[in-house]
């Protein structure tokens, strides 16, 4: 196993008009928060709001492959968004490792997303197993 | 370890519920896998997470893999 407690990963995500046109494709999400400005600003927004879930297509790049080794699947993730993500935003994302349970081969991290202004957008945990 | 097998049972019984999700679960030491349709492979390993933070142990691979059922489990726990 190439991982120990405290390990620490990182990694610059950005979520450019390419990956938001991706992402409506794949979704089928048209929500005007996520597609009308006008209607995002309305409620109180900078832009148009991107998709939470964005993040989590992120997630999967960085267990996939952003890890040391790549025999790794995904056991379960949590996540809390705590600020909106708008169109362009550069994300910086860390991931630590808190947790690892040899006797099964799991590693759980604790991850956070932040914004260009340092503000967390979104965290929480990521449990793997290593198969 | 000063807990009774009694104890460390209901202990575990809410650990499955937890895991399993499902408040219905009533596990005894005889219970197995094959007692309890979510107790599948994946959750296996959830369980055993949540049951080494639960009691502060670590088990060893072999020892999980000799489980036969809830009891042998409880005997690994009370030797940890």
């Amino acid at each position: 196993m190439k991982f120990k407690v405290s390990d620490s990963f990182y990694a610059e995500y950005v979520v450019n008009a390419q990956i938001h046109q991706l992402f409506l494709g794949i979704s089928n999400d048209h929500n005007p928060l996520h597609t009308d400005k006008e209607f995002a600003v309305s409620k109180g927004f900078k832009g148009k709001v991107m998709h939470g879930n964005i993040l989590n297509c992120f997630l999967s790049h960085f267990i996939g492959e952003g890890l040391p080794q790549n025999n790794v699947i995904i056991h379960s993730q949590t996540i809390q968004f705590k600020n909106p993500v708008y169109l362009d935003d550069k994300l910086q994302f860390q991931a630590k490792v808190d947790q690892i349970i040899k006797s099964v081969n799991v590693v759980i991290f604790k991850y956070e997303f932040k914004n260009e202004s340092l503000k967390s957008v979104a965290r929480g945990n990521i449990q793997i197993g290593l198969v | 370890m000063t807990m009774d097998r009694n104890e460390i049972l209901k202990q575990l019984n809410k650990i499955f519920i937890d895991v399993l999700d499902d408040e219905e679960i009533v596990i005894s030491e005889s219970t197995s896998a094959n007692d309890v349709e979510e107790w599948d492979s994946l959750n296996h390993i959830m369980l055993v997470v949540e049951i080494e933070n639960h009691f502060g142990i670590k088990f060893k691979s072999n020892a999980i893999l000799s489980w036969k059922n809830v009891g042998e489990m409880m005997d690994t726990i009370l030797e940890n």
